[in-house]
């Protein structure tokens, strides 16, 4: 099993929580507002948490899929898949830092 | 400076209370606290948000010390039509 594997799993992970975070201020804003603005802010959030729902599937759920990705997969194809989602993690977190305030 | 006021007042959690804080020193200019008490708000809430609104240019400061007062700033006068039309969704 891969340090990178367990990272890749963890921010995926994290990911999933911040995008519930906004997804919940920009949800409440969309029912307040009924705007076009705030119905992009939460359709994004829908789209971005899907993404990272489906990571999280295909690391951790699906019979054929997570015994390949937490056997098969080598170091090197892990610390770039890593990389998305660590990236994702810092991006979105800004995003709640700003959304929050 | 469209895109930041839409964010600034649709997209965050504190929206809806910095839309009522432009609108009353719209009205007239005010201080931190006639405002928290006209609005019905935490001191250090509206403190906070006039905080973000001077940040991002929407309020300014006029004078200093307990006389300060808010008021929209020239660029949000500028783009008063957004902010309008932010007001009247927010209604």
């Amino acid at each position: 099993m891969s340090l990178w594997f367990d990272v890749a799993r963890v921010t995926a992970g994290l990911n999933v929580l911040l995008l519930a975070v906004l997804l919940s201020i920009w949800g409440r804003n969309y029912l307040d507002l009924r705007s076009k603005h705030a119905l992009g802010l939460m359709v994004f959030a829908v789209l971005l948490l899907l993404e990272n729902l489906v990571a999280l599937y295909i690391y951790l759920v699906d019979p054929t899929l997570s015994v390949w990705f937490s056997s098969a997969v080598p170091d090197i194809a892990w610390q770039g898949m890593m990389s998305l989602h660590v990236l994702e993690t810092i991006g979105v977190g800004f995003l709640v830092w700003i959304t929050m305030d | 400076m469209e895109a930041v006021l839409w964010y600034v007042f649709t997209g965050t959690r504190g929206g809806k209370n910095r839309l009522r804080i432009l609108r009353a020193v719209d009205e007239r200019p005010r201080n931190a606290n006639q405002l928290a008490e006209s609005l019905d708000l935490d001191y250090k809430t509206v403190r906070h948000h006039l905080d973000v609104l001077v940040e991002n240019d929407v309020v300014q400061k006029s004078g200093d010390g307990y006389g300060a007062v808010y008021l929209p700033s020239d660029r949000a006068r500028h783009h008063w039509e957004t902010i309008e039309t932010i007001m009247e969704q927010v209604e």
